[in-house]
């Protein structure tokens, strides 16, 4: 019977194309979000459609030591989409996505940036492509598909929401009202049966990529956040990127490890997606103990 | 007699230009240090960077470990009652500060910009195993932290082979145009 749920919830959206720009740890240190993502997309009946010949968006280290560097890689993109008449591009990573949005804002403000684009890759940034987060991918109707589509609901799982530096800030790039994005991502993830804890780390950066320069560093303040979430109960943490996710199952060194989940692999548990145990045995903290301890696998 | 006030404003003017930001601004309430997650390892803290700007200190700025330490996180532009965008005051710094050729405050946080974006020079796109390794040939650190690049491997966390994008010619333009024909 909740099967025929799922089924109608299916059938009322109409296959439409999404097109996104992965960004390169989707398929790498990501894996396992691209993996749960591409499941996401079919339960709402949709076809995920890569931007054709995507670049880098530059990261940290672009606009790190060359401004205008940062700017072209990303506009780059923005470029592709528009020759491929893309309208809505959806971004999986938030890092990524608040690059792009940067370049789009700047390359509209400023011409003589857009005529360096030009210079660059021969053509201007026109502004048609609409810039949107992968979460955005479920407006109000699809989420309720996904909502429906729960038969398996993740009761016992006690997260603490880990947006990052970077999902809603700074609010002027991202567009996020940030309040009401995050209190509906909450009910979100309450909806798959996650009892979510009330914590004040939510936006505590993890360290990026000093993971690697100065590890130490990074250990304290990973150590920091997880303690935090220990300490108001939490048997796992919620992440939105990619970085952070791997920051934080990978690092600290004193406090005890905490799995976390992408929130698209949290819908895929909890509607029951093919290939999960696939891609939750690609965990840095394997997750399948505390998974078969309230009988969710 | 000398004035011993003789401020030499042409940096902050610089740096203003540069990042978009307006200094003068700052109340120098230190929200921003406060809330900043690495100002631990920094040698100077965010608010500080901006008065040794107004007092003209171009070399101990451009030298300083807080420039490079800084992620970017957004943190303290959330929490400027001015909005004054930190950030990307730092980009500028670290801009001119490779520019001028100065001697870098943090040398491996530079060796993994440049290696990460010697990747996207390559291919378009970044193919982190290869990157890692390199990154960690530059700084003689190669068993450091073995352990977890193993375990991302052999979860099949880290992809095996790299992709190209097939335009590369474009990637590289974009570079000649940021960075003048090599």
């Amino acid at each position: 019977m909740e099967k025929n749920d799922v089924k109608s919830g299916v059938e009322s959206v109409p296959h439409p194309r999404i097109y996104y720009y992965p960004g390169c740890s989707l398929m790498s240190t990501a894996r396992d979000l691209g993996d749960s993502l591409f499941q996401m997309a079919r339960l709402v009946g949709s076809w995920l459609e890569e931007l054709k010949d995507w670049n880098c968006c530059g990261a940290s280290p672009a606009h790190s030591v060359n401004q205008n560097y940062a700017l072209l890689l990303a506009g780059r993109n923005l470029v592709l989409a528009e020759r491929q008449g893309i309208r809505d591009l959806f971004v999986i990573c938030p890092s990524c996505f608040v690059r792009l949005r940067t370049a789009e804002k700047t390359l509209i403000a400023e011409p003589d940036k857009n005529d360096l684009l030009e210079e660059a890759v021969g053509k201007r940034y026109q502004g048609s492509v609409r810039l949107r987060f992968f979460l955005e991918v479920g407006s109000a109707s699809q989420m309720n598909v996904f909502r429906e589509a729960v038969i398996n609901p993740l009761k016992g799982l006690k997260g603490v929401l880990y947006f990052g530096c970077l999902l809603t800030r700074p609010e002027w790039i991202t567009g996020f009202d940030v309040l009401p994005y995050e209190d509906e991502l909450r009910s979100f993830v309450e909806a798959l049966g996650v009892e979510t804890l009330d914590w004040g780390y939510g936006k505590q950066c993890c360290g990026a990529h000093l993971a690697l320069t100065k590890p130490d560093h990074v250990d304290t303040l990973v150590d920091r956040i997880r303690d935090h979430a220990r300490r108001v109960g939490a048997n796992c943490m919620i992440s939105f990127c990619p970085l952070c996710q791997v920051n934080m199952e990978l690092r600290g060194k004193n406090s005890e490890p905490l799995p976390v989940f992408y929130v698209s692999e949290l819908i895929g548990m909890a509607c029951r997606l093919p290939r999960t145990e696939k891609w939750i045995r690609k965990h840095l903290v394997d997750p399948r103990e505390l998974l078969a301890e309230h009988n969710l696998l | 007699m000398v004035s011993i006030m003789q401020v030499d404003r042409s940096f902050i003017r610089e740096v203003e230009e540069r990042s978009g930001q307006r200094f003068g601004a700052c109340f120098h309430c230190m929200a921003c240090s406060g809330g900043c997650p690495v100002s631990d390892i920094m040698d100077y803290l965010p608010n500080q960077i901006v008065r040794m700007m107004q007092l003209g200190l171009r070399k101990e700025v451009l030298e300083s470990r807080a420039i490079w330490v800084c992620v970017g996180c957004y943190s303290c532009v959330s929490q400027c009652p001015n909005r004054i965008h930190i950030p990307y005051m730092m980009d500028a710094l670290r801009e001119l500060a490779l520019e001028e050729g100065v001697k870098i405050g943090e040398p491996d946080i530079w060796t993994f910009h440049r290696e990460f974006l010697k990747q996207v020079d390559k291919r378009g796109r970044v193919y982190e195993l290869e990157f890692m390794a390199r990154y960690k040939l530059s700084t003689m650190s190669l068993f450091s932290d073995m352990g977890s690049g193993m375990k991302m491997l052999l979860n099949g966390r880290l992809e095996l082979f790299p992709h190209t994008v097939k335009k590369l010619h474009e990637v590289r333009k974009i570079r000649e145009v940021c960075y003048g024909k090599k």
